[in-house]
């Protein structure tokens, strides 16, 4: 964790322009720059910024953005909740449709449906998300007027309304599920498929049990162990496919936040969001970690 | 079969699937399309016909203009040779540093290892597409500096299999032989050990041009990779939403397509390369 800290330092440090550029503006006196970067304790050396930085961060304070004039820990804890909830939703749904899939495709193994699925996941692997999400726009919104095109939720609504969150969602999440769809599915499949040829499997099948309780009670169970890491290590995947989608369907969450900030050299909030997203992330593993104690038995923590 | 070297590496022969097939002709039909269409039917992405805007499809223009009057064909084949080229010289960069670097890590071993491969965790733990964007926020410009930061940021997948194959290469006899006739470590990671592990190389390079091409025409579509008026699948697809209210279905299909066929191909090549090799390993 400390090492994502200073890895995010050393790379906003080397970057050129700044804060400084960005509250001094093009036309600043070389006098001006030099009272703002004092004052901004820039003219330092990189380690006692660092630790500065560091010693803020440990407090919760993750700095200011001089370019959207807000305290960088309030414009995250703002955009951080949709991007979770539309996170959560999209593995959902990845999980109701990667798991049962790979299921199947393991129980008929080399059959015309395995075949034709191994296709449609290989060719929903290589799937351009934003490409995806257009299409899906232009079919469901636009064509159809289904679902809205884009936003958090209804406009004329100010307080919190589910059934029009939940509408906002189901595209953005969709878009942002195609691809882990077809990874977990793929995963699945290979992991059912080799525990299909293990001793207990075909103690199962001999001791006659129906084929649905050998899959789902017996051999799912096994092969879902090493899933539950994958979904761990997935997790940076889905914060940086959040960017696409919600650049896409203008959905005000941490990646649209990501991307402004980028494209605005806001180096404090690229800073902050990366750490807090390292964060997200360390602890998504850890919760895996421990979650495979648990399905696990034979894993003990000390 | 009359190649005495097959005879003794016992390479497995592969059989070309249709599937793999399919891919190398689409990949060959792309490059020749992107590198010499434009030149045969002098073709131009820039050229704008404003009272021919958003026109569909003709005769004229076979996939219509877009909002400027452009023509998307021209557009769309010239893009082409900016996100194929993009895709093959930062696959080639990430696996030049991937390959280094995973070679190091898997030859020395030990404490030199286990910090080189913390390192590779530590860049892992951040999501691709925040260090691409921020790269590429930060050196927004060339297209030499686009392929160096797509590079710099998909060498990680590379280095860990490198070292792994690294790691059970360094054991074998040849090793030891260089070693015992005084060949440097460099030589015998880079002359020795290295092209050893070429199948892996290969196969991975392959699925890098894939993720590097989807890289790139991510980062056009936000606005942050190719820049206009240089045409690329992605950014040939940034002004999707307006274009889609314009009706234009003929400006978002063909170049989705294209990056979805194209990075479809080179995923299949890939995947048919790893399972022709896993086979070989069984079998010697």
């Amino acid at each position: 964790m400390l090492g994502v800290a200073v890895l995010a330092f050393v790379l906003i440090h080397i970057a050129p322009g700044g804060p400084v550029a960005a509250l001094v503006g093009d036309r600043g006196t070389p006098a001006q720059i030099a009272q703002v970067t004092h004052s901004l304790g820039l003219d330092k050396p990189l380690y006692e910024q660092f630790f500065a930085w560091l010693g803020a961060l440990l407090h919760g304070d993750l700095g200011f953005s001089y370019v959207l004039q807000a305290p960088v820990t309030q414009l995250i804890a703002q955009r951080l909740p949709p991007t979770l909830l539309l996170m959560g939703f999209a593995l959902l749904i990845s999980i109701a449709i990667a798991i049962p899939l790979g299921v199947v495709q393991a129980a008929r193994q080399r059959s015309r449906f395995d075949r034709i699925a191994s296709l449609a996941v290989f060719v929903a692997w290589s799937m351009p998300t934003f490409w995806f999400g257009t299409l899906l726009i232009a079919l469901f919104a636009v064509t159809l007027g289904w679902s809205p095109v884009g936003g958090l939720q209804t406009i004329d609504t100010t307080s919190f309304d589910w059934p029009s969150r939940l509408a906002h969602l189901i595209l953005p999440a969709a878009t942002l599920a195609i691809v882990s769809i077809a990874g977990w599915s793929r995963y699945v499949r290979g992991s059912m498929i080799e525990q299909l040829r293990e001793d207990y499997a075909r103690t199962a099948v001999a001791k006659g049990l129906g084929p649905s309780t050998i899959l789902f009670k017996h051999v799912l169970r096994n092969a879902l162990i090493p899933f539950i890491t994958l979904l761990g290590s997935s997790l940076p995947g889905l914060f940086g496919g959040a960017v696409i989608t919600e650049s896409i369907f203008a959905y005000p969450g941490m990646g649209q936040l990501f991307w402004q900030a980028a494209l605005d050299r806001d180096y404090a909030v690229l800073l902050g969001m990366t750490v807090i997203t390292g964060v997200l992330v360390v602890l998504g593993n850890l919760l895996a970690d421990l979650a495979y104690g648990i399905v696990d038995p034979r894993v003990r923590y000390e | 079969m009359n190649n005495p070297d097959d005879e003794v590496t016992a390479r497995p022969r592969l059989k070309f699937t249709s599937i793999a097939w399919t891919g190398c002709v689409w990949i060959g039909f792309a490059i020749v399309a992107c590198a010499l269409a434009p030149l045969a039917f002098h073709l131009s992405a820039t050229s704008t016909d404003v009272a021919n805007a958003y026109a569909s499809p003709s005769f004229a223009h076979w996939l219509g203009t877009d909002g400027l009057g452009r023509d998307e064909l021209a557009r769309l084949l010239i893009g082409g040779r900016i996100t194929l080229s993009v895709g093959a010289i930062a696959a080639a960069v990430a696996m030049l540093i991937g390959t280094a670097y995973g070679a190091i890590a898997g030859y020395y071993g030990g404490v030199v290892d286990a910090i080189m491969m913390r390192l590779v965790d530590v860049f892992l733990s951040v999501p691709t597409l925040f260090l691409l964007l921020f790269l590429a926020a930060m050196f927004h410009g060339s297209l030499i500096a686009l392929m160096l930061v797509i590079g710099a940021t998909a060498w990680l997948g590379p280095a860990r299999l490198v070292r792994g194959e690294v790691l059970s290469l360094k054991e074998r006899l040849f090793v030891e032989a260089a070693r015992s006739v005084g060949a440097s470590d460099a030589r015998i990671i880079f002359r020795h050990v290295v092209p050893n592990a070429g199948g892996t190389i290969i196969t991975t390079t392959t699925f890098m041009v894939a993720t590097a091409m989807l890289s790139e025409t991510a980062l056009s579509f936000l606005g942050i990779g190719v820049r206009a008026p240089m045409p690329s699948w992605g950014n040939l697809l940034s002004s999707a939403q307006s274009d889609l209210f314009a009706g234009a279905w003929w400006l978002i299909v063909p170049p989705g397509l294209a990056i979805l066929a194209t990075v479809c191909a080179f995923n299949f090549l890939g995947d048919w390369l790893r399972e022709g090799r896993d086979t070989g390993v069984a079998g010697t």
